[in-house]
């Protein structure tokens, strides 16, 4: 019947795109299983949406460090001045499993202080 | 910002608006919620007038309710191209290279097909129906298709920040 080949096509649409949904990265890829933390100085601070982003250099690698979007930031207090370049942060969270040396961040530790980011 | 992307996507997101949507404390989220809100206004009129079309709610006079539903459906249409320039600004390099975001194009300009398939062919037959009599042929197919469509559109949209 017409009418339901039409509609096997059109589920088949919804099935390619939903199946599709399977490799590479977002906020899907970061490995919970093993976190880390990673003390260091911030040499760069982008304070921007979707979300602020520092860049952490570590004693053994720089680590690109993705935490929340800003008005998140803010409402916790982790205001841009917080995460500037130059402070010493403490920073724990979840390696990607895509990006080498690129984490997601649970909080983050400026001047004694702790902020949740999640 | 990615330099696989052509030029022109790179300088939108460089350019002053886009450095605005990002940098701005409410803005990108005001859009974030804006595109949702409209989605959902167009999902639900487009959803009024496909579940007509396959004959359900068959006691009103179809051309009354696809009409009072179009427009509706055109209201939150525009809405959402607004917020998603928006949001599509802020990250223009790195969404236009998103093969999710590729495929919700071509689903955009599927289901725009169909829309007009269904204007042309379709609408102006059930323009003078009255209530409770069969639909022309096709107008079951276009319903089903469209909101096939649309929901995969919204599937897509929502998948491009996982990929």
């Amino acid at each position: 019947m017409k009418h339901t080949r039409v509609a096997i096509a059109g589920f088949s649409i919804l099935a390619v795109t939903t199946v599709a949904a399977v490799a590479h990265h977002g906020w899907g890829s970061y490995d919970a299983s093993k976190p880390v933390t990673v003390d260091g100085t911030i040499l760069t601070s982008t304070f921007e949406n979707p979300h602020a982003t520092i860049a952490v250099k570590a004693p053994d690698k720089i680590w690109t460090v993705t935490l929340a979007p800003t008005s998140r930031m803010i409402a916790r207090g982790a205001l841009a001045d917080v995460v500037a370049v130059g402070k010493t942060v403490s920073v724990y969270g979840y390696p990607s499993t895509v990006e080498m040396n690129e984490m997601r961040a649970e909080r983050i530790s400026v001047d004694g202080k702790t902020y949740e980011l999640r | 910002m990615t330099d696989a992307a052509p030029a022109i996507f790179a300088a939108l997101e460089a350019s002053g608006f886009g450095a605005a949507i990002r940098q701005s404390r409410w803005l990108y989220m005001a859009a974030n919620i804006g595109h949702i809100v409209s989605l959902m206004v167009f999902a639900g009129a487009i959803a009024v007038m496909d579940v007509r079309m396959v004959r359900a709610l068959s006691a009103t006079s179809p051309a009354y309710v696809l009409k009072a539903a179009r427009r509706i459906a055109i209201i939150g249409f525009i809405c959402l191209v607004i917020s998603g320039a928006f949001l599509f600004t802020a990250e223009a390099s790195h969404v236009i290279m998103n093969r999710v975001f590729q495929i919700k194009l071509g689903l955009i300009a599927l289901g725009l097909l169909n829309i007009a398939l269904f204007e042309i062919s379709i609408a102006p037959k059930v323009k003078n129906l009255p209530p409770l009599t069969p639909l022309p042929s096709g107008a079951r197919a276009t319903a089903v298709a469209s909101i096939s469509i649309w929901i995969a559109v919204a599937i897509c949209g929502r998948s491009i920040a996982y990929f």
